[in-house]
């Protein structure tokens, strides 16, 4: 350990691996540090099953629930947008090989009390028991018209400047209600609140754009989910960064980030120092330099049905928006089942997750958890969010933001790619990775 | 940029080392374990290459190597993972080994410590991989025989009490590399089902940029 390394990456999250494999990509030479003995940190998924039961401080699970090792429950539930920038982030850095997908079944909203599909194209909008007749209509109208958009063809923009309109505006010209701007804003453009609305409408439009593309792609719906776990994401890009050059050291304790004048020069393990131009982490590796600005609640729970009313489907996101149970932020389910690996056959992982807002944050995701129908177990955990204070700019310690509530992984990447430039005071070149990569198919 | 589910990208056209070979067509995840530098790389640069380098750097810079071998009837498909240094500091994920068909063992013969380092391994691959896994056994470096440390004999009856194969190998000399992999392949199951994707559990699909329709991965279309 006692060498000179242009970077130290310490915790292996999904968010520290990217940049991990991204600096070794780009020529740095990495050491890539984490307390545990396992990959993953937060974004780990959790094997065997007596693990978790164990983390949580349970007795051990009886045999019903089947082998252990077929176990792999993520800690944080999130999807994938099949059009979105994780997938750019695998495909272009070749991560994509190690892993498969599946497409996640069903995407439904919640609605006085039941749930139902989110209508995503004309057809589905004229078939949708969330819309009155005349609802269904100017809703139709209004997916064309975002179907039509072009950002660089004013032409499209049908008298609606998206730069100094409001979305709350551009609803009100499709005559749209409470409902529909309801699950447009937060089942289809997955705002978490309200505060779009004031805002230009050219960020929601992207967002439902976002949405049908990626839908477009398979179908279903347009979130892919990982066998075996979210675990599995870390994992791959730690790969890219090994193969690149980066060296791996688990379990190892992180004593001290060394700083001479303010600025970092290397971390301290037992009496053994790595010397280093720059730091990256997670917030738990540097507690002075980050602040708490939330909390986020996810209840892990272990069933042996699907969700009620969900076809049966064995994997699925429903929304709750946020005024529909009178909150100022949505409660998110997800579900993943032995299909995808995570399970013993014939069992289902459901996460009911939202961001706390107040002291008795159980109840506030009792409308998530009454959806599900039997409950064989469940596991509550109350995260803390935590921010950087340090920008990195005078340290160079570049430290990641926490992982939020929002059900898909676009935020984790612009948090990856922001320490990237912060870091590198350049963008990601990605034509440096796919060029190399090419090696293995000559 | 479009991106859509997509067949792997294969490496077209290349039969080696028997030619080609009508009939059906199984691909198998190989892994390679052992200590740093008994020559894991060597050995895949040997086989799928036909190349070696006195002074091979320790990682080769690539995600996986694919080859294929053909056998009567059957083209076997070997798409090998290296570890990528990874094993240095015992810092080899989950998903190295997930889903892995086939394993190398490579231990050095002018080196004790990396023989008992490959039972190690050996033991880890039986706690981790699947049970129905082909695990062969190479004694690499076998053009060094003058300074040979780990007797021929000793590594034999360990292998054989093991159920692995085992051959003495040179990545140099080329001597035994294209047969170990031959070996693995004749012993690897040609069955429908044990042909599913390399790399995982062969149910899910890969993603790939690709301008064409969405298409299944491997896994799902291959032998199903």
């Amino acid at each position: 350990m006692d060498e000179e390394y242009d970077a130290i990456v310490l915790g292996t999250g999904l968010k520290e691996c990217i940049l991990s494999g991204m600096l070794s990509v780009s020529g740095k030479k990495v050491l890539h540090i984490d307390r545990n003995k396992y990959y993953g940190g937060e974004s780990a998924s959790i094997t065997p099953l007596e693990e978790l039961f164990t983390q949580f401080g349970l007795p051990a699970p009886d045999e019903s629930y089947g082998r252990g090792r077929e176990w792999n429950v993520d800690l944080i539930p999130k999807f994938l947008m099949a059009n979105g920038q994780l997938v750019k982030l695998l495909i272009h850095t070749g991560v994509t090989r190690y892993l498969e997908f599946k497409s996640v079944e069903g995407s439904y909203v919640y609605k006085g009390g039941k749930i139902s599909k989110v209508p995503v194209d004309e057809r589905e909008a004229l078939a949708s028991d969330l819309m009155g007749m005349f609802e269904k209509r100017r809703f139709k109208n209004f997916l064309v018209y975002v179907q039509d958009f072009k950002e660089d063809d004013p032409k499209t923009w049908k008298d609606i400047d998206p730069q100094t309109t409001t979305m709350g505006q551009v609803y009100e010209k499709f005559g749209l209600d409470r409902n529909t701007q309801d699950f447009t804003g937060h089942a289809l453009a997955l705002y978490r609140d309200d505060d779009y609305l004031k805002h230009n409408a050219l960020q929601t439009i992207r967002r439902i754009k976002l949405y049908s593309d990626s839908l477009a792609r398979y179908g279903k719906s347009p979130y892919l989910y990982p066998m075996y776990g979210l675990g599995e994401l870390p994992q791959g890009f730690a790969r890219l960064s090994a193969i690149y050059g980066g060296t791996y050291m688990l379990d190892k304790p992180v004593d001290e980030i060394v700083m001479e004048n303010g600025k970092v020069v290397g971390v301290r393990s037992g009496n053994e120092t790595a010397k280093c131009k720059q730091v990256f982490c997670d917030p738990s590796y540097v507690p002075d330099r980050v602040k708490k600005t939330g909390q986020v609640i996810r209840c892990i729970c272990l069933m042996d049905h699907p969700v009620p009313g969900t076809r049966d489907a064995l994997s699925t996101q429903i929304i709750i928006p946020q005024k529909q149970v009178n909150r100022k932020s949505d409660i998110y389910v997800s579900l993943v089942s032995y299909t995808h690996q995570v399970s013993a056959k014939g069992w289902f992982i459901a996460m009911v997750s939202t961001t706390v807002e107040t002291a008795n944050p159980e109840a506030e995701i009792k409308p998530g958890i009454d959806l599900l129908g039997p409950i064989k177990q469940k596991f509550v955990r109350i995260s803390e969010y935590m921010e950087p204070t340090d920008d990195g700019v005078e340290s160079q310690i570049f430290i990641s933001k926490s992982y939020d509530a929002t059900t898909h992984f676009e935020t984790t990447c612009l948090d990856v790619l922001d320490i990237f430039r912060r870091g590198t005071g350049e963008d990601f070149d990605f034509s440096k990775v796919k060029h190399d990569l090419g090696d293995e198919e000559q | 940029m479009d991106t859509r589910f997509h067949r792997m990208a294969n490496r077209p056209g290349v039969q080696r080392p028997n030619g080609a070979a009508q009939g059906k067509i199984c691909q198998f995840k190989l892994v390679l374990l052992g200590e740093s530098a008994v020559g894991k790389s060597s050995l895949v640069l040997r086989f799928v290459k036909g190349q070696f380098h006195e002074y091979q750097e320790s990682t080769i810079g690539a995600a996986f190597l694919t080859q294929t071998v053909c056998l009567d009837d059957t083209t076997v498909k070997f798409e090998i993972w290296d570890t990528a240094g990874q094993e240095r500091y015992h810092s080899l994920a989950p998903m190295y080994y997930r889903g892995a068909q086939a394993a190398i063992v490579v231990y050095d013969i002018t080196n004790q410590d990396t023989f008992g380092r490959a039972k190690t391994w050996v033991k880890e691959l039986q706690r981790q991989a699947s049970p129905s896994i082909v695990i062969a056994l190479a004694g690499n470096k076998a053009d060094l025989a003058n300074k040979r440390v780990v007797e021929k004999e000793e590594a034999q009856t360990y292998a054989e009490d093991n159920g692995l194969l085992f051959m003495e190998t040179s990545a140099k000399t080329a001597v035994n590399v294209n047969d170990i992999f031959l070996a693995i392949a004749k012993k690897l199951p040609k069955s429908e089902q044990a042909t599913g994707g390399a790399g995982t559990s062969g149910q899910g699909r890969r993603l790939v940029e690709s301008e064409g329709s969405a298409q299944k991965g491997p896994g799902s279309s291959c032998c199903k």
